[in-house]
């Protein structure tokens, strides 16, 4: 992953100064709160990795904190900072699933110890996750399905640039498909009898991508039993997919630059140069324009990678692919169970339709699956759907017709519990005119 | 002003208290030291940074004491404090200014620290409190000036912009103990010599 993103919760604010003055020297990215109501309120803007939080503070304590990031994430860490008269807090915090407990003033090594523990768990965390939707994604979600006018674009751009060999990048939301766009890529092209490799850059843990990208000689590392050859290598003739660029370290964006520059590697503990003939893909949800200016990513990298870049949309803005999406995957997930389930009722569809679907089409393939797994009818029903709906901000509008017609529309919709047939009936539209206007001002079903 | 070959060994005799050379133009780095006479010793950390950075060397001390940042509490002294001191005290042709004191330093949160240094800003700090720990009176000497070396370069690489760097050898890798000090080399990796040219090119823009 690119860097850590710590939250040092502290009243104090020398102490939260000193604190995050020190741990920027470690290259993370820090945020600081002065209360735990300020921390909760950062927590539902950010997600972080690490929080370091003070136990004894007016207000929410550090132990309100902790017991309410545990609930809504129990995978970040939060390490608890306690003065010497309450250690006995500190072990209620841990038993409340805090990860550790320093009592300042801590020395500086114990502080990088935990955090170096930290780190080490988090990546294999994220190393498991990553191997297990790898699996998933193998065994069920390789078609790229679209009827949309953006969909449409998009496959007409990967016809197109298939048969060249320039970098390709792909942007767009996590679960709109960019490792589907690129397979169709790779299988389109003149190296589609060659492997596609893919490298989740944001999931193998730092000290192992060395090894992982340009392999490794025997005894170069104390793991090291056998010469190893590394993702380059192995891609030779194929297609290189580096999947989530934006969370590449320092270091590596330093190496990937050589070798995009002139295809000559060194495995670890290697002194003979190789060559390796691949194309580069890569991928990311990040903009990686403003990392640049962040300075957290490589200006030079940015422009090697980014010889051909499009982006796919988001499921919420090619909403009228929900439908055959949603059949696709129902066919699937029904001949997979066996379940006698014809189709999604109408409503189900309103339900489907009206979501905005921040998790992309791989949220909507995990809420198909999981109503096909609940139903209990030949048709799947809202009420099997796990979706729900986020607050939705409502657009200034320009005129008091416009004004009139939202309210109008809203109190219909209401009238009728968001009936979809039913409001556009009483309205005197058709729904997909419903579908627009409801598009169109924002609106979303309460939850 | 005495010329440098390659490796950073002057061609002529160093004169005592200023060495330089006109490298990066007429931007120098200042080694002030606090409270410590050994013009010897400030001499080779001026070198060294010469050799890792490239820039003019001038020695020269910005502050005579750092009682203000005395902490009776803690009887140690509040390094934060001393750099933004230290940093207001500097004068316009320099571009950084590393401090060297014997004091023991601290910042608030930790127990202790061996330096501390502003990211990307302009002034960092060294003790030499800590650094004598484990040496025989035979080698105190040379190992202990060899440490400071490091420490000094280590903290300067912070002020230009360089992190913790996980490569042992690295001169920017955070040493757990003294020992690490000690096996470190005074080298910046390959990954943290290119960040570092990074950051001398923007600094040029």
């Amino acid at each position: 992953m690119l860097y850590t993103k710590i939250l040092i919760v502290d009243d104090e604010p020398i102490m939260r100064e000193s604190l995050a003055g020190w741990l920027e020297r470690d290259g993370h990215y820090i945020d600081t709160s002065a209360s735990g109501e300020d921390a909760l309120k950062k927590l539902k803007e950010t997600r972080y990795d690490i929080l370091l939080v003070d136990i004894k503070m007016e207000g929410i304590s550090g132990l309100d904190v902790l017991k309410r990031v545990k609930e809504s994430d129990p995978d970040v860490a939060v390490v608890m900072i306690t003065a010497y008269g309450s250690i006995a807090t500190a072990i209620e915090a841990m038993k409340n699933g805090a990860y550790d407990y320093l009592l300042k003033p801590f020395d500086p090594d114990e502080l990088g110890i935990i955090i170096e523990k930290i780190l080490k768990d988090q990546a294999q965390l994220r190393e498991n996750i990553y191997l297990k939707t790898q699996f998933k994604d193998r065994t069920r979600f390789e078609s790229m399905i679209g009827q949309s006018r953006p969909m449409q674009e998009i496959f007409d751009l990967i016809m197109d640039v298939s048969p060249r060999n320039s970098t390709v990048l792909i942007t767009g939301e996590t679960g709109t498909g960019k490792e589907l766009a690129a397979k169709a890529i790779h299988s389109n092209s003149a190296r589609c009898e060659g492997p596609f490799v893919v490298v989740n850059c944001g999931a193998i843990p730092e000290h192992l991508m060395e090894s992982e990208l340009f392999g490794h000689q025997k005894g170069a590392f104390t793991d090291a039993k056998e010469t190893k050859k590394g993702r380059l290598e192995i891609s030779h003739g194929g297609t290189l997919f580096l999947d989530e660029i934006g969370e590449i370290s320092m270091r590596m964006q330093i190496d990937l630059l050589r070798v995009l520059e002139d295809r000559v590697f060194y495995r670890v503990g290697g002194t003979q140069p190789l060559k390796s003939d691949f194309r580069v893909i890569a991928a990311t949800n990040r903009n990686l324009e403003d990392a640049v200016k962040e300075g957290i990513f490589r200006e030079d990298l940015y422009y090697r990678l980014n010889v051909i870049s499009f982006e796919i949309p988001p499921l919420r803005e090619r909403k009228e692919d929900i439908p055959l999406l949603a059949e696709h995957f129902l066919r699937r997930f029904t001949q997979e169970t066996n379940k006698p389930i014809d189709r999604i009722s109408r409503d189900a569809m309103d339900e489907l339709m009206l979501y905005e679907w921040p998790g992309n089409v791989r949220e909507l393939e995990n809420a198909i699956e999981r109503a096909v797994v609940v139903s209990k009818s030949r048709y799947i029903q809202p009420e099997d759907l796990p979706i729900f709906r986020p607050d939705c901000r409502i657009s200034p509008l320009d005129n008091s017709l416009q004004e009139i017609e939202k309210a109008h529309i809203i109190r219909i919709l209401e009238e009728n519990a968001w009936n979809i047939s039913k409001s556009a009936k009483i309205l005197g539209i058709d729904r997909s005119t419903l579908y627009n206007k409801i598009k169109h001002y924002r609106l979303s079903k309460p939850a | 002003m005495p010329e440098y070959d390659k490796r950073g060994k002057p061609e002529k005799p160093l004169p005592k208290q200023v060495i330089s050379r006109p490298a990066a133009g007429l931007q120098t780095i200042i080694v002030s030291p606090v409270d410590n006479n050994d013009s010897d010793i400030y001499v080779s950390i001026g070198r060294e940074i010469h050799r890792l950075f490239g820039f003019h060397i001038e020695i020269r001390s910005l502050l005579q004491d750092v009682n203000f940042a005395f902490d009776p509490n803690r009887n140690q002294y509040y390094s934060t404090a001393i750099l933004e001191k230290l940093a207001g005290t500097l004068p316009s042709q320099a571009v950084k200014v590393i401090a060297i004191t014997n004091v023991d330093l601290f910042i608030p949160i930790l127990t202790h620290v061996y330096g501390e240094a502003q990211l990307a800003g302009k002034a960092c700090i060294v003790s030499t409190f800590r650094l004598k720990e484990g040496l025989s009176p035979v080698n105190i000497p040379e190992k202990f000036e060899k440490r400071l070396v490091k420490e000094a370069l280590h903290e300067l690489g912070h002020t230009f912009n360089l992190r913790h760097c996980r490569d042992k050898s690295c001169i920017m890798h955070y040493c757990r103990s003294i020992w690490d000090v000690d096996r470190k080399s005074d080298q910046l990796c390959r990954y943290c010599k290119i960040l570092l040219e990074d950051e001398l090119k923007n600094l040029e823009r």
